[in-house]
């Protein structure tokens, strides 16, 4: 380029120099004829009087004009085909190739015995050529036929994301009627067509919707991170129908596949003239999961059904989650929020009717997976990591006994002192730890969290919690969890402080401690960090990444491509004597608590270690009732938590979930009917 | 006595050294070929045969260009030729009145109600029974002699103002004419006109004030015309055109990306072109109007940098020629005639390639004897029937 300048430039000096040599050249003669013109007396304005000589000195200098013309040109030439020829070569060819892109389907996502969750289904799509647009009457027809204005029509066929090359497609999803009609007036609709192209299709409809996700089309955000190359996204482009949540979103490199690509040859109007290379699509892998099919649908259904049934009782209920873990593992066996929703209502874009319905506030947001992304305070169910933090800690020991008068004071006065209330108003009596863990006798907490306040370890709770998991996700691979919340003193003065609270009110005090001794405070938990927490009492020591993935499959056959391999998140190492002794007392929860409790889990064959929790949510006023357990007792291998936004009793809500959740791994149902009256 | 002189006077010319003289040439050849300007002919013959190989080519995939009606405009053009060729154009130097009114009348006739005929949306055709053409192309040649014998009256002595300001007068009517109708061949009746003048002996300080002045013309009707709420003299897609050849990123669909489409044909020719038929440019419909106004993209795209080179050449060779014959032509009307083919010729080339180069705003100009259209055709090669004639009736003047 800079070559070309200079030559094209020295060919400009040049002409110019000619001309200048032409106007010396002229300057003489005009010289001359002033001479001339001064000797001989002539006629007013006077010129030159030899005609011979300024003909010929204008006809060189037309010359020297014709020269520089042309030298201009030819340098110019020089300029455009010698030294940038590589440039414009290259802009040539760009304008000669198009590409027509073809959508790979999606890979299938499939339970942990290979059923489908998420498939492709076959669609009848009306296709048609973009020229099709200028014929008004056409697209008018076409728009009648299939329900759709002709302006929407106009835009569907202006779209030329899938190359420009490419049929438009105008609908998916079109009755037979649409298609035997165009297939029979071929010369009503000319450059209209019919093709059967792929769905996304979720034929269980609403099972496993927070686990699986949905798809939509690629959002701006989406396009930029795949331009940014960001690791193993597939290379967008706008118009994609990529996985927006869930699975869906979290395996989308695997799902997606590869687009093919035809190279076509085009005219400048587009029109094709000739094929050069084409890659064909590949099809997105299988993706098998964690889950089981009937497994999730017994979740499904009976936290639906207690939801339901404190709805129909005039509760304030919004929803609520449960998660099956293996613990040996951290394989999902099933993970349920409710409400729910049918990921179908995204395929082919969602109507906006549907999206105002799942954002509805009334609606209490279906698209929230409430198993990862729902933080509640944990109330009881926390009561076994406070007595391991006690125990280690020396707050307490395995003797260590109190009494429960079922109230409780800092300074042991019933006046003068805030009281703060046992949930069994009438007391426990005296009590140890491993009964205190069985009858949740909040007494024994509260000494707890006064005993850690006057410690040398006042924040030993709270390192338990965390070292369990709690206050970080757990990384499941899954989108939107949420870490929840173990407050401490820093944690509290920031963020007191940042809601405008004075000092006083922003410093940790001892009823914070008995306060989050109980799971209460501002304690925020997830149903599935809960649940990864109690694996790891079960497993005594290790806690594994919670996942969904078992593994990718291969093309062909059912054998996997790449497989999860389980990872441990922590260990905690903990004496046996306090494994055995807080064992022995959420073995009691199960067996012991109360007679009620206690028939919905000796109809099973197997023994189950649980704890019960319900849990004060400040700001709504309503409970959050929790249960969770490991079964076997002896040799735990599940893990299974539920929790309930606004229920009465964890014994009531959250437990019955957790009870047929179970009931379906081992395929033995509930059938007790007894309805325990209140306790936590 | 004259012709002595003159011979004197080339002689230190420079360049005309090169040239075999015409004396020599008459005595050593001899035969039929003694009346033929050999040097001027062959390279416009080769230009006609690039033109043939070019539209036959274009003819493959551009619908407009139909190769056999450009083989008819060429025979049509040649008998033309071979006609005027035998003529003694020195007849017409005393007809100014006539050419005059005769060139008027032709920049007149597309106007005429029942004649005038629109093509491709462009006016300026006339159609009388079958035939149709273009009035503008004859009228080049019109104007010539009438600019030449005009101007030949004052004996290369244009003394008054009032005598020069009568030949601009005799030029300008015409001009005005023609320019609201068709700006390119405005453009070039203008550069022939205002060469005529020039080279017939119109004192400088008087060329230079009118240049002055028409430039100064120009611009007031350019700016006028980017002003809003005035009347505007040039279209729209005139002014487009300038603004686009200033930064052809103003406007990449139309006016802009035809240049740039034309520009990436010509680029992407590299040294030895693509090859006949292979202008994935031109031939694909990404340079418009690829068989006339930028059939300079077409050619260069397929046969590169050489056969461009090529084509410049034979143009540089017959229009040195044609200036090299003027230079021993005594009689200043025929110089002047010579004058005006030469200012034609060179207007076209450098306006129709320096167009498809992007250093010439963009004007439907066609390359002589290459672009498709019989009226352009017959027109160049009476123009060489032409230089033939005055070569075959030198001995005369002498």
């Amino acid at each position: 380029m800079d070559l070309s300048l200079i030559i094209v430039a020295v060919c400009l000096v040049l002409a110019i120099g000619l001309v200048v040599v032409y106007l010396v050249f002229g300057r003489s003669e005009a010289n001359f004829t002033m001479d001339i013109g001064g000797a001989a007396p002539k006629a007013a304005g006077g010129s030159d009087s030899s005609t011979e000589k300024t003909a010929s000195n204008r006809l060189t200098g037309l010359l020297v004009g014709v020269g520089a013309v042309f030298a201009v040109l030819a340098a110019r030439l020089w300029s455009m085909q010698l030294v940038s020829s590589d440039e414009y070569a290259e802009q040539a060819e760009r304008n000669r190739r198009s590409t027509i892109y073809t959508q790979a389907p999606r890979g299938r996502i499939l339970d942990r015995n290979g059923r489908e969750i998420v498939t492709n289904r076959a669609s009848l799509t009306v296709v048609a050529d973009g020229s099709v647009v200028d014929d008004q009457i056409e697209v008018q027809l076409l728009g009648n036929l299939i329900g759709m204005p002709a302006q929407a029509v106009r835009r569907r066929l202006q779209d030329t994301t899938e190359g420009y090359q490419s049929p438009r497609m105008i609908s998916v999803d079109v009755s037979r009627r649409v298609v035997a009609f165009i297939g029979e007036h071929p010369d009503v609709f000319p450059g209209v067509s019919i093709q059967e192209r792929t769905q996304r299709s979720y034929p269980h409809g609403t099972l496993a919707a927070h686990v699986v996700g949905y798809v939509g089309t690629v959002t701006q955000e989406q396009l930029e991170a795949s331009e940014n190359g960001e690791d193993g996204l597939p290379e967008y482009r706008s118009g994609d129908i990529v996985g927006q949540s869930g699975v869906e979103l979290s395996y989308e490199s695997v799902l997606a596949g590869v687009r093919g690509e035809q190279t076509v040859f085009v005219d400048a109007h587009g029109d094709v003239l000739g094929y050069s290379t084409s890659i064909d699509p590949v099809p997105g892998s299988d993706v098998v999961l964690t889950l089981d099919i009937d497994i999730q649908k017994a979740a499904e259904e009976s936290l639906a059904r207690i939801v339901e049934q404190r709805r129909a009782a005039g509760a304030d209920c919004p929803g609520g989650s449960v998660v099956a873990l293996d613990c040996t593992n951290g394989e999902v066996i099933a993970m349920a929020s409710y409400p729910t929703f049918s990921p179908n209502v995204f395929t082919g874009g969602i109507a906006q009717s549907d999206w105002d319905a799942l954002s509805a506030e009334d609606s209490h947001y279906p698209l929230l997976n409430r198993a990862i992304s729902g933080q509640y305070p944990a109330g009881s169910v926390i009561k076994p990591l406070t007595s391991f933090a006690a125990l280690n800690y020396g707050i307490a020991t395995p003797d260590s006994s109190w009494y429960c008068s079922g109230w409780w004071s800092w300074s042991g006065r019933s006046q003068g002192d805030t009281i703060m209330k046992c949930w069994q108003e009438s007391g426990h009596g005296a009590i140890g730890l491993s009964s205190g863990i069985t009858y949740s006798c909040d007494v024994v907490f509260y000494e707890i969290g006064k005993g850690f306040y006057n410690s040398e370890n006042p924040e030993g709770m709270q390192e338990t919690f965390r070292a369990y998991g709690l206050g970080s996700k757990t990384g499941i691979d899954l989108n939107g969890e949420e870490a929840g919340v173990i407050p401490d003193a820093a944690w509290k003065r920031e963020h007191y402080k940042a809601l405008g609270y004075s000092d006083e009110d922003s410093t940790w005090k001892g009823g914070d401690n008995c306060n989050i001794s109980i799971g209460q405070g501002d304690v925020q938990v997830t149903c599935l960090q809960m649940a990864q927490s109690y694996c790891s009492i079960a497993n005594r020591g290790p806690a594994w990444k919670p996942h969904v993935l078992m593994g990718v499959r291969a093309k062909v056959g059912e054998s996997f491509v790449s497989e999860y391999r389980p990872e441990e998140v922590f260990s905690i190492e903990e004496s046996d004597s306090f494994r055995d002794l807080i064992e022995r007392g959420m073995w009691g929860v199960t067996y012991e608590e109360s007679e009620s409790q206690a028939s919905h889990w000796t109809n099973m064959s197997i023994s189950v270690s649980s704890k019960t929790g319900t849990g004060e949510q400040i700001g709504p006023g309503r409970n959050i009732c929790w249960f969770g357990c490991f079964a076997p007792s002896e040799d735990p291998k599940y893990v299974v938590f539920s929790n309930v936004d606004g229920g009465d009793w964890g014994a009531t809500t959250a437990m019955l979930v957790v009870r047929d959740t179970l009931g379906a791994i081992y395929g033995e149902p509930d059938n007790s009917e007894a309805v325990y009256a209140a306790g936590d | 006595m004259a012709r002595e002189m003159k011979e004197t006077l080339t002689l230190g010319t420079k360049g005309s050294g090169r040239h075999v003289r015409p004396s020599s040439r008459a005595s050593g050849a001899g035969g039929p070929l003694r009346d033929l300007y050999l040097s001027q002919l062959i390279p416009a013959l080769l230009l006609v045969v690039i033109g043939v190989v070019t539209i036959l080519s274009a003819s493959l995939s551009i619908p407009e260009a139909n190769f056999a009606s450009h083989l008819a405009g060429i025979a049509i053009g040649l008998a033309a030729a071979v006609a005027v060729w035998h003529y003694d154009t020195r007849a017409l130097s005393s007809m100014t009145t006539a050419l005059f009114i005769l060139a008027c009348v032709l920049m007149v006739l597309p106007r005429i109600p029942g004649l005038g005929y629109e093509v491709n949306g462009m006016m300026g055709w006339v159609r009388l029974g079958p035939v149709r053409f273009q009035p503008s192309e004859p009228s080049k040649i019109v104007v010539i002699f009438l600019m030449a014998s005009a101007a030949a009256q004052y004996n290369g002595k244009i003394e008054t103002f009032r005598d020069y300001a009568k030949l601009c007068g005799t030029l300008l009517v015409p001009l005005l004419l023609i320019m609201s109708l068709d700006l390119g061949t405005g453009l070039v009746i203008f550069f022939i006109g205002a060469t005529i003048i020039i080279v017939s002996g119109a004192p400088r300080t008087w060329v230079l004030l009118t240049i002055a002045l028409i430039v100064g013309v120009a611009a007031l009707v350019i700016i006028t015309s980017m002003i809003e709420g005035i009347p505007h003299i040039l279209k729209e897609y005139q002014l487009n055109r300038l603004i686009v050849f200033v930064d052809p990123d103003v406007d990449p669909t139309n006016n802009g990306y035809n240049l740039t489409q034309a520009m990436i044909a010509v680029g992407s020719g590299g040294f030895f072109g693509k090859g006949f038929g292979n202008a994935t440019q031109a031939l694909n419909g990404f340079v418009p109007e690829a068989q006339t106004d930028f059939v300079f993209s077409l050619f260069a795209e397929q046969f590169g940098f050489v056969g461009s080179v090529v084509l410049l050449a034979l143009f540089a060779c017959m229009i040195v020629t044609t200036i090299l014959l003027a230079m021993r032509t005594e009689s200043l009307y025929m110089r002047l005639v010579l004058v005006g083919c030469v200012a034609m010729w060179t207007f076209q080339v450098l306006e129709n390639v320096g167009m498809c180069l992007g250093i010439m705003p963009i004007t439907g100009i066609p390359l002589p004897f290459v672009s498709y259209g019989s009226s352009s055709m017959v027109v160049q090669l009476v123009a060489v029937g032409i230089v033939q004639s005055v070569w075959r009736h030198r001995q005369k003047a002498a």
